[in-house]
């Protein structure tokens, strides 16, 4: 237990990837509730891949201007800048051309990713940039300058969101509204931008350009499953995001395996659990509510079976009228909650509320048959027929039959219409 | 705010294009306080040019439009607008109660929370359209005319005395188009103004004190039985009259 769970917090290098990752994820978790609900998921991606060319440039203007190496505002400077240039680009090409956005989004990121890569590789004399630091990201190497800047745009960024809450919440909501009672609603979506780029600057150093996505929408996605509100959503999607790093990093010691891809992992575990147990929105509700669903139709046959029989019916012989497959007892049962049934002994008997509903669908049945029989349905075919067209009685449906087939009193068969 | 002017709604010259391409096309129209609106129109008619126009967030080429004597785009608040119900994200997190608080957004400042007094006023809002009982509940699991109901409730809590509705009609059932409707005269009657954006040419004449009829250009603002006349229909509508004939003939049945 010791050696599992203590000893690793007994080294920097864990408690520095523990802080920073948990810093990161809980503004990238609370910025993603954003992003997952505004459908920019797409958008987080093509960010983080424009910032190499970002950083890039921010190193080698910092190091040929003033000599600086490695300069970490520098960079993240470069990487704000090339992100916003990424934003302008593609609302530019959508708008200006007939390429659509998503199409326009992967055109710009891949280009400046490019761009990014080409620079770095031009320049690999003056700039000492890994590419695979920037892909794969390296937690476990996380600077103190790292954890400064995070830090740093955490603050930033969570003040906006919790100060403009509310605007955000409208202009995502319904951006109509929000322009007509004078929210500035360019304005916001180019600050959650904003707030966007600088969580994925910030976390590139630590997961790696291709994962810091999910960081940013895994959570938040999770946290979606589980609540109806935005502000819980976000908290919810922060604490995802700080379990994923604490569960990713021990089993990145454990496993000796990459620190960002273990964190990942353990998110998109995490949210696969949560997509299965979720109470109101996962599978196995889901399942179990298919489960007891009761198809309408088999109802209406017990009820007019029953009819039918003018007396309390035994098991057996509503199982010989209705097709239900096996779930008969359920439906019994079911209907005697919803005061359809009662059950007398070994039998079945309709309450009021029973009657009257029986009658209707046999009303609609007798209706049918009778309308079958004047259009001129062979006889033999009338009673199975009307037998599938009976559940059709919602609404002005039957009285429309009715009043067409002038009020009949008597069905072909010489039965009573109730 | 200049208020001696009987209209609440007033367009003049309205002409907004996108592109080269005219959505509207020198409207005039000035609209009465405590009317039922509705504005009827083919698709592609400039119908949603004209509720953004109102809404004061297009800006027209040429002509003005003002909110009780204000110009639109300085009237901001003024108009409440209930979106259509395809374009609300119905899965997004949120309760009917904070729906029904949105219409107080603009009274509250950015530094604080709402306070009691704008929750008291929500759920007032949303006693008027009988939703009160469904408050927590998220968005999604409502019916379309419950759906339909908070957003009513919404634009009541903004306060404003114009209410602006896109298509609230659509989709829905009859019973529910009556329940609607009913929560519409009841604003009405409580001195609202309001304009609602309508397809259905068969219930327009009954649902509506006055029609506005534009395709680009205003063809018609008057009683529904001066602007449901055939030969106006014919030119808005075009080739699809026949189907028409039947509505101006109940319409003159009615009169």
């Amino acid at each position: 237990m010791f050696d599992l769970f203590i000893a690793p917090l007994m080294d920097t290098y864990f408690q520095k990837a523990l802080i920073g990752g948990s810093i990161v994820a809980v503004v990238a978790g609370v910025v993603g509730c954003l992003v997952v609900l505004r459908r920019m998921a797409f958008l987080g991606d093509a960010l983080s891949h424009a910032m190499i060319a970002g950083v890039a440039g921010g190193y080698l203007v910092m190091k040929l201007f003033f000599g600086l190496e490695a300069h970490a505002p520098g960079m993240l400077l470069g990487s704000l800048i090339a992100a916003v240039a990424t934003v302008a680009l593609i609302s530019f090409v959508s708008r200006i051309s007939r390429v659509k956005e998503d199409t326009a989004i992967g055109i710009m990121y891949t280009g400046i990713f490019a761009l990014g890569v080409v620079a770095v590789s031009i320049f690999r004399h003056y700039i000492h940039i890994d590419l695979m630091h920037f892909i794969m990201g390296d937690i476990l190497g996380v600077a103190d300058t790292d954890l400064w800047v995070s830090a740093f745009v955490a603050a930033i960024v969570l003040t906006v969101l919790i100060f403009f809450f509310r605007h955000f919440q409208l202009a995502t909501f319904d951006p109509i509204m929000a322009a007509s009672i004078g929210l500035p609603v360019l304005l916001l979506d180019y600050a959650l931008t904003t707030c966007v780029s600088l969580v994925v600057v910030s976390a590139v150093s630590m997961v790696g350009v291709i994962l810091v996505v999910g960081l940013l929408i895994t959570p938040a996605a999770t946290a979606y499953l589980l609540s109806d509100r935005l502000d819980r959503m976000m908290i919810l999607a922060a604490l995802f995001g700080v379990t994923s790093v604490i569960g990713g990093l021990y089993l990145c010691v454990w496993l000796d395996s990459a620190g960002g891809g273990a964190i990942m992992l353990f998110c998109t575990l995490q949210f696969l659990v949560v997509l299965t147990v979720a109470p109101k929105y996962g599978l196995l509700s889901r399942w179990v509510r298919l489960r007891n669903l009761i198809p309408q139709q088999v109802v209406e046959d017990v009820l007019t079976t029953i009819l039918r029989h003018e007396k309390p019916t035994p098991r057996s012989v509503i199982a010989r009228y209705v097709e239900s497959g096996k779930g008969l007892d359920r439906v019994l049962k079911q209907m005697i909650e919803d005061d359809l049934l009662i059950q007398s002994g070994m039998d079945y008997a309709l309450t009021g509320s029973g009657q009257k509903e029986a009658n209707k669908v046999l009303r609609a049945h007798r209706l049918w048959e009778t309308y079958l029989e004047s259009i001129g349905t062979p006889e033999h075919d009338v009673h199975t027929t009307a037998h599938q067209l009976e559940h059709l009685h919602q609404g002005d449906t039957v009285e429309y039959l009715d009043e067409k087939l002038g009020s009949p009193t008597k069905d072909p068969h010489g039965k009573a219409i109730p | 705010m200049t208020m001696n002017s009987a209209f609440v709604i007033e367009v003049q010259h309205l002409t907004v294009s996108y592109n080269a391409r005219p959505a509207l096309l020198d409207v005039s129209v000035n609209i009465e306080k405590d009317q039922l609106v509705g504005v009827i129109g083919p698709n592609g008619a400039g119908k949603s040019t004209f509720i953004k126009a109102v809404l004061g967030f297009v800006k027209p080429d040429l002509g003005t439009v003002r909110i009780q004597g204000v110009p639109a785009q300085q009237a901001k608040g003024q108009v409440a607008y209930v979106p259509q119900r395809g374009a609300v994200d119905w899965d997004f997190p949120i309760t009917v109660k904070e729906v029904a608080l949105m219409g107080r957004y603009q009274q509250i400042p950015w530094y604080t929370s709402p306070s009691k007094s704008d929750w008291a006023t929500a759920m007032e809002a949303l006693e008027m359209v009988r939703m009160e009982e469904f408050a927590d509940r998220q968005i999604g699991e409502l019916s379309g005319g419950q759906q339909q109901r908070v957003f009513m409730a919404r634009a009541l809590a903004q306060g404003s005395d114009i209410l602006l509705l896109d298509e609230p009609f659509a989709g829905v059932d009859a019973a529910t188009e009556r329940a609607i409707l009913d929560v519409l005269e009841r604003a009405k009657r409580s001195g609202k103004t309001l304009v609602v954006v309508h397809h259905d040419l068969a219930t327009a004449a009954e649902y509506f004190d006055k029609l506005l009829l534009i395709k680009q250009r205003l063809y018609a603002y008057g009683d529904p039985a001066a602007v449901l006349r055939e030969d106006l229909l014919s030119q808005v509508y075009e080739g699809r009259l026949r189907i028409f004939k039947e509505v101006i003939k109940k319409e003159g049945a009615h009169v």
